[in-house]
């Protein structure tokens, strides 16, 4: 008996100890909603959390304050991770990675594809047409192997709304709200004049109900609602009650969804989360003004460039503007200095201007620039004899100088386009064995969209392999191409060099003698009756160029009149001096030849930043610059903010010289005007392809495919707005804009509450990394990166 | 070289000044004099204002009891320009029936005067009704004995009616008659709805800048967005229609993109200026900031280097490229002289480096029009907007009026000519007559009321903005600012005794005794009747001393259900968004006043907010309350909430109503 009495107590205790660690193990949380808001400045979001309406009697945002601010949890300091715009903030949001899409458009510049990640047109369309299944930048993410969030739920457990990184439309919530738009009540709101909703307040009607009625059914453990309403009113208006009165609204959708969590079944293990992607730069009563980079690059002074844009420049004064597909938008110049007429085929910048208050430049190889220019002159049948030899001389030499790397991009590219077409062949095969009709249960577990998602790629694959051809025809042409000394050139430029194409990425030499043109007195031999390249093409500075902009009509006081900060481009590895030995990656900060930073990165990922004068790339392409104390006035004004938080006893520039880690670095630095800005443009500039994973079982050389894929949509240079200017050429954003480090653009609201999420007011600064793996990890998921995690206590 | 462009200034002045008539000769000889000084004294320059919220300050309210149960509140501009001298100016007036309390919960805005507005003479009907007639005649009404209200805002449907009224008369009647009678009373009614707008505009204008505070003297925010909201939405087809919740989302709301369309023009022009070379200055008119502003010429300055075309910068601009054209080159107009610094950009007094420079205005901009800088003074072409605005009016008088073309038998020609008006304006084209005339219609009064712009540039520009007047029934805005004054007067007066307005607010107030507790079929029956008989029948009760107590309390009624119904809106859990205790003081205060109430419709929407409130709330005390207020509702406790009501209404926030009904047990 006593035997019997011992084996049920051990029993027992063995139960009981496993039942305690098995609830140890499992989650509080089972359900995820979150309010995804695009645009919210967390100082605003929280200040007026904080203010109190003396006609309620309660917080000026209610719910907010409710939900969040008395029973969950307060991120006092999150920031956006890199620069402050939607595309690349929500992709590290969504799957708590490292960037791998940086801008909000991307070029791939030998094929001039464009990765347009803010169009849903083309996306709707497609999906109607049963050609795509994702947003474009879910396609990237799904090339690089990178899961979204959503993807660690199944298909059916997943209700998500219209947003960036969508997988899928829904086609019932788009039929129900225009049935809504084109209900009575609507019309008759329509003729008397009273202000109709538009079809984005009755889509997100619509949404809404959608996502209430989905809090009913327990099967649904992930939803999320996206509102860019409070973004669109920030770069409309500075206005503070206008912004106030978007912020009432979304306070009340948080009232009406927590009320529906709350009433749910699974209120209990319900979080419920409130996101923004990045702050918005209102100022009441500035305006942000906008300084048109496409004007200055058009210019002579900016080289004549033909610009492609992937929108319209002031697209409400053009029928053209009403495109909705659009993608590639060329302005041609009037002071080409080369290719006039010919902007269809040879548009030599490629703008992304969407960042607002950044923009990112693409230039067509100053080398293809300068072969161009040559073959047009060894064209002319009147070219003195020794100016050809010289310039054959010239191109051949050129061409010799990128041999050994073109020819080693055309082998390497090429075993990657038969992997390619490998795969193309497999997908084809497996493609065909697909039934065609799917039956209601295989819907509903989306077999039919994982089915599309496959021959959507297939065909991605198929175009892709075509370009690259092409351009690989053009790289071998150039290899096998010899000028002839004594005849004129009389083969096609279009043969040799491709068209829409830039060509590989500029070094910093190029872009510090760029060249955009011939000579006003055409080519110049020199002494020794070689081509005098410095006096036979018309250079350009992109740096001091750009930085030494001014503008004439300024009527604000509080904006300065030079509209561009300072660039931001990549060193390159190899031309990183003994000085900075320890350094793995070098990223230059230009604010004038006398501002300049360097942010260096260890192989520890460690962190310094050095003050320097006058870099320069030599033509061996070692880096030289003189080293500069730290004073005021250098890019991300660091050495003069108030707001640097550094230990106690260390001089500001000894702290900020020296290598830190990053946490070290955010803690110093979140508070100052430029927010976490060196953290920023590591981010951003980082070589991309240490960030693709690539889908797991990818064939190596297909994983190397999809690496270069991503290396080919990194621009020349970032260009960063002054405070209260921006890029924008589209329309107008008088209202405020994001996209650079300012901490007012880079601030943003992290808020969760339910599920067990104790309430608290966290201090410490955290970014948009932290994001997913901590939501992952308090739902049980593995986090994408561990050491992101957010410990809430 | 100075004397010289003196000289040449005089010159032009003189030129133009000599095609009008003699008796403005001395006047505009001094304008000329002063003109001549002002171009060599640099601080004598144009007003220029950064971004910010228009000056409320400029803008002031004066309160005047009426009887001790209303006020009249009166919008002055302070220190504005009236004639050739400076004082406060009376704009806008508005009656706020109080009901003799100081509880702002039962009060009404119920009229609003436009103390410039004028009802038209014989005179200027009769002209207006001659085709193709598009000059103003004299300068207006001299009397300001006329005290008819721009509007009644207690029942904006009247106008709604009256206009769907003669339409019908203009279509059914009219149309089919002669041609002359067709065209001449087209031409009647376009003239007298421009000029109906124009005042409407005018208020709005004026009523954007005005002030406002819970403080007795002044209209509170709400006050003030429903009345600008009224009369927006009575330049709309069936705006009248709209009720008092939409009235006030849709006022919100029309601030709201006002103050964006402003942004974004402002934005524009100021990129079209730098782009095409030319100096983008904000003006501040009349207390009003970032609402207009000039383009400026630098003379002898070389023309930007540009890599684009700018033709359509140019046709964004409504005006001809300056640099290429041989008048600038010949100008011989007013030519200012202003401080540049070495960037060519504006510089403020004193500021280092800073040179003068001769500056040529090039055109003035309204920044209101809705979609891109609307151009309302050319500076080199005298008749360009006028020419503008002739044509196109001729055009609609040609076809709707001449020949006779209808928007239902030919409704093809207008989808054409709408498809033409679409390509067009996205071409930069300013297409839109009514936002053009209410664009035009601010700027000719605040261009009046300012005394801040430099003195030859608002002659000139005024000149220029004169013409513009293309109604006959409208006019000369320096005439109507005089005629405030005594219409302001007049006003007052009838205010401290006449009964004139003890009258109309004792009508008023038997007017809306009569409609409480009506349901929506005998409202729309009574309105109907009203216009029917042309205004002459008006559902009143009888005259009778309960009426003010009555009144105010259906007042207390329809507020306490206005906020309790927007709580019920609002959406679960009311208690999160207001105070529990405010709710419940709401709750308990309806509940006491519904005793009296007969009417059926008032009691079932006060059943329904209350059982929307009671499910929505979680807070049990809430719920507690609003099923004893829904119990009394139905009767069950009638009796003690009869004789509750009055002691609940007079109990200290907090007090429940089983607190209240305890006690009265």
């Amino acid at each position: 008996m006593k035997r019997l009495l011992a084996f049920f107590a051990v029993a027992g205790g063995l139960a009981v100890g496993a039942c305690a660690q098995t609830s140890a193990l499992n989650p509080a949380a089972r359900r995820l909603v979150i309010l995804k808001v695009d645009g919210l400045n967390a100082d605003l979001l929280y200040r007026t959390m904080r203010e109190r309406d003396p006609a309620t009697g309660k917080s000026r945002l209610p719910w907010f304050s409710h939900i969040f601010g008395e029973n969950g949890a307060e991120f006092e300091n999150f920031y956006t991770r890199g620069i402050s715009l939607s595309a690349p903030s929500w992709s590290m949001l969504d799957t708590g990675r490292h960037a791998i899409i940086r801008g909000n458009v991307e070029y791939d510049r030998y094929t001039g594809y464009v990765y347009d990640y803010l169009n849903f047109f083309p996306f709707y369309i497609g999906y109607a047409r049963k050609r795509e299944v994702d947003m474009p930048g879910v396609e990237v993410l799904d090339r690089a192997g990178i899961p979204l969030l959503i993807d660690r739920f199944q298909y059916p457990q997943v209700l998500q709304s219209f947003q960036l990184y969508q997988r899928g439309v829904s086609w019932v919530s788009l039929k129900h709200a225009l049935e809504r738009r084109f209900s009575s009540k609507f019309l008759f709101a329509t003729v008397e004049s009273t202000g109709a909703p538009t079809m984005d307040e009755v889509l997100a009607q619509q949404t809404e109900h959608d996502l209430l009625n989905g809090l009913k059914q327990s099967r649904i453990l992930y939803l999320d609602f996206y509102t860019g309403d409070i973004d669109h009113e920030g770069h409309a208006t500075n206005q503070p009650a206008a912004l106030f009165f978007v912020m009432r609204r979304l306070d009340a959708l948080a009232g009406r969804l927590w009320t529906a969590i709350q009433d749910s079944g699974l209120a209990a293990q319900t979080l419920f989360v409130a996101v923004s992607d990045h702050g918005m730069n209102n100022e009441p009563d500035v305006f942000s003004q906008s300084f048109s980079l496409p004007d200055l690059l058009n210019s002579p002074e900016g080289g004549g460039h033909h610009v492609l844009t992937n929108r319209h420049q002031l697209q409400e004064f053009k029928i053209s503007g009403l495109d909705p597909l659009v993608r590639r938008v060329i302005t041609p110049s009037t002071a080409s200095l080369y290719l006039a007429g010919q902007s269809s085929q040879y548009p030599t910048a490629w703008l992304d201007l969407d960042g607002n208050e950044r923009a990112a430049a693409h230039l067509r190889n100053s080398d293809l620039n300068k072969l161009h220019i040559l073959l047009l002159q060894l064209s002319r049948s009147g070219l003195a004899p020794a100016l050809r030899a010289a310039a054959a001389e010239c191109v051949d030499e050129t061409i010799g100088r990128h041999r050994s790397a073109w020819t080693r991009t055309a082998s390497e590219l090429d075993e990657e386009l038969r992997a390619l077409q490998e795969a193309i062949e497999q997908r084809k095969s497996t493609v065909a064995q697909e039934p065609r009709n799917r039956t209601a249960t295989q819907q509903d577990r989306g077999e039919d969209k994982a089915a599309r998602r496959q021959r959507e790629e297939l065909q991605s694959w198929e175009r892709e392999r075509a370009e690259y051809a092409s351009y690989l025809a053009h790289l071998r042409a150039l290899l096998a191409f010899r000028a002839d000394r004594d005849q004129p050139f009389r083969g096609s430029i279009t043969r040799l060099i491709a068209e829409n194409s830039l060509g590989d990425n500029n070094t910093i030499r190029d872009l510090q003698h760029y060249i955009v043109g011939p000579a006003a007195g055409g080519l110049v031999l020199d002494a020794s009756g070689k081509l005098d390249e410095a006096r036979s093409f018309r250079f350009v500075d992109y740096f001091s160029l750009l930085v030494s902009q001014r503008v004439r009509n300024n009527p604000q006081a509080a904006l300065s009149a030079q509209p561009i900060d300072f660039v931001a481009a990549r060193l390159p590895d190899a031309g990183l001096t003994s000085e900075s030995d320890a350094c793995r990656h070098a990223y230059w900060l230009y604010g004038g030849p006398r501002k300049q930073l360097l942010i260096l990165t260890g192989s520890e990922g460690q962190i310094a930043v050095r003050p320097v004068r006058d870099l320069s790339e030599d033509a061996d392409g070692k880096i030289r610059a003189s080293p500069l104390n730290w004073e005021a006035g250098l890019p991300l004004r660091l050495f003069e903010d108030s707001e640097l938080n550094l230990p106690p006893g260390i001089g500001r520039s000894a702290w900020l010289s020296a290598w830190h880690t990053e946490s070290e670095w955010m803690e110093a630095i979140h508070r100052c005007r430029y927010s976490n800005g060196v953290i920023g443009v590591i981010e951003e500039l980082s070589p991309v392809e240490d960030n693709v994973p690539g889908p797991s079982g990818l064939a190596p050389l297909l994983l190397r495919y999809e690496r270069r894929r991503r290396e080919l949509v990194q621009p020349d240079f970032h260009v960063f707005a002054a405070d209260h200017w921006n890029f924008n050429v589209r329309n107008f954003n008088p209202g405020g804009n994001h996209g650079a480090f300012f901490r007012i653009s880079t601030h943003s609201i992290w808020l969760m509450a339910g599920a067990g999420v104790p309430h608290q007011r966290i201090d410490k600064p955290y970014d948009s990394l932290n994001f997913a793996s901590t939501l992952l990890s308090l739902l049980g998921f593995a986090p994408p990166i561990p050491d992101r995690v957010v410990q809430i206590k | 070289m100075e004397s010289q462009l003196q000289g040449q200034l005089l010159d032009s002045i003189r030129k133009r000044r000599m095609r009008f008539k003699v008796p403005g000769l001395m006047a505009i000889l001094l304008c000329g004099a002063t003109a001549c000084v002002a171009a060599d004294v640099p601080d004598q320059r144009p007003q220029t204002a950064a971004p910010r919220e228009n000056g409320r300050s400029t803008y002031y309210w004066q309160s005047k009891s009426i009887g001790d149960t209303a006020q009249l509140l009166t919008l002055f501009c302070h220190s504005c320009r009236l004639g050739q001298e400076d004082g406060d100016v009376p704009l806008v007036a508005v009656l706020r029936d109080t009901v003799g309390d100081n509880n702002p919960e039962n009060d009404r805005v119920t009229y609003v005067w436009l103390l410039t507005y004028a009802r038209l003479n014989a005179g200027q009907r009769l002209l207006s009704a001659v085709p193709f007639f598009y000059w103003r005649v004299g300068s207006g009404s001299k009397s300001g004995k006329d005290t008819a209200p721009l509007m009644d805002l207690t029942a904006p449907m009247h106008p709604v009616l009256s206009e769907i009224s003669r339409d019908l008369l203009q279509w059914t009647t009219l149309d089919p008659l002669t041609m002359p009678v067709r065209a001449s009373s087209r031409a009647y009614r376009t003239n007298s709805n421009d000029y109906e707008r124009l005042h409407l505009q005018e208020a709005i204008g004026y009523l954007r800048q005005a002030p406002y505070s819970d403080s007795s003297s002044e209209l509170t925010h709400s006050e003030l967005d429903t009345v600008i909201a009224r009369l927006e939405l009575r330049t709309r087809l069936l705006g009248g229609f709209a009720s008092q919740r939409q009235a006030e989302r849709f006022g919100a709301a029309a601030g709201f993109e006002q103050e964006r369309i402003r942004s974004r023009n402002w934005e524009l022009l100021r990129q079209c200026a730098e782009r095409t070379g030319l100096l983008f200055e904000p003006l501040t008119l009349a207390g009003t900031s970032d609402q207009y502003a000039v383009l400026w010429l630098r003379l002898g300055a070389s023309p930007p280097v540009s890599g684009v075309s700018l033709g359509p910068v140019w046709k964004l601009l409504n005006i001809k490229d300056p640099w290429e054209d041989e008048r600038v080159r010949n100008w011989r107009g007013p030519v200012f002289m202003r401080a540049l610094d070495e960037s060519g950009s504006f510089a403020p007094d004193g500021f280092p480096g800073a040179r003068q420079a001769r500056l040529m205005p090039l055109a003035v901009y309204s920044l209101n029009y809705p979609k891109l800088p609307l151009l309302l003074v050319d500076f080199r072409d005298k008749l360009h907007v006028r020419r503008h605005e002739m044509t196109q009016r001729a055009i609609n008088e040609i076809t709707s009026g001449v020949i006779g073309i209808s928007h239902f038998t030919n409704w093809y020609y207008y989808v054409a000519a709408d498809l033409y008006d679409f390509v067009v304006s996205r071409h930069g084209a300013a297409m839109d007559t009514s936002a053009r005339l209410d664009c035009y219609s601010q700027f000719r009064v605040e261009l009046a009321l300012d005394h801040s712009l430099n003195s030859d540039l608002r002659s000139d520009i005024q000149i220029r903005v004169n013409s513009l007047a293309i109604n006959p029934l409208e006019g000369a805005v320096d005439r109507e600012v005089q005629v405030a004054k005594t219409r302001y007067e007049l006003l007052e007066a009838m205010s401290d005794g006449g009964k004139f307005l003890a009258d109309r607010i004792d009508k008023e107030r038997r007017a809306e005794l009569a409609d409480f507790g009506e349901s929506k079929k005998a409202r729309a029956a009574q309105t109907l009747l009203h216009d029917a008989t042309f205004g002459v029948y008006t559902h009143r009760v009888k005259s009778d001393f309960a009426n003010l107590a009555e009144l105010e309390r259906e007042r207390r009624i329809q507020y306490q259900l206005n906020f309790l119904d927007s709580l019920a809106q609002a959406g679960p859990r009311p208690e999160v968004i207001y105070e529990s205790s405010r709710i419940r003081a709401s709750v308990n205060e309806l509940s006491g006043l519904m005793a009296g109430v007969r009417s059926k419709p008032v009691r079932a929407h006060a059943a329904t907010t209350l059982a929307e409130i009671q499910k929505n709330s979680a807070d049990a005390e809430l719920q507690s309350d609003c099923s004893f207020a829904l119990a009394a509702l139905k009767g069950n406790v009638g009796s003690a909430r009869a004789g509750s009501g009055a002691m609940v209404a007079a109990l200290p926030g907090g007090v429940t109503a089983s607190e209240a009904a305890a006690a009265v047990k």
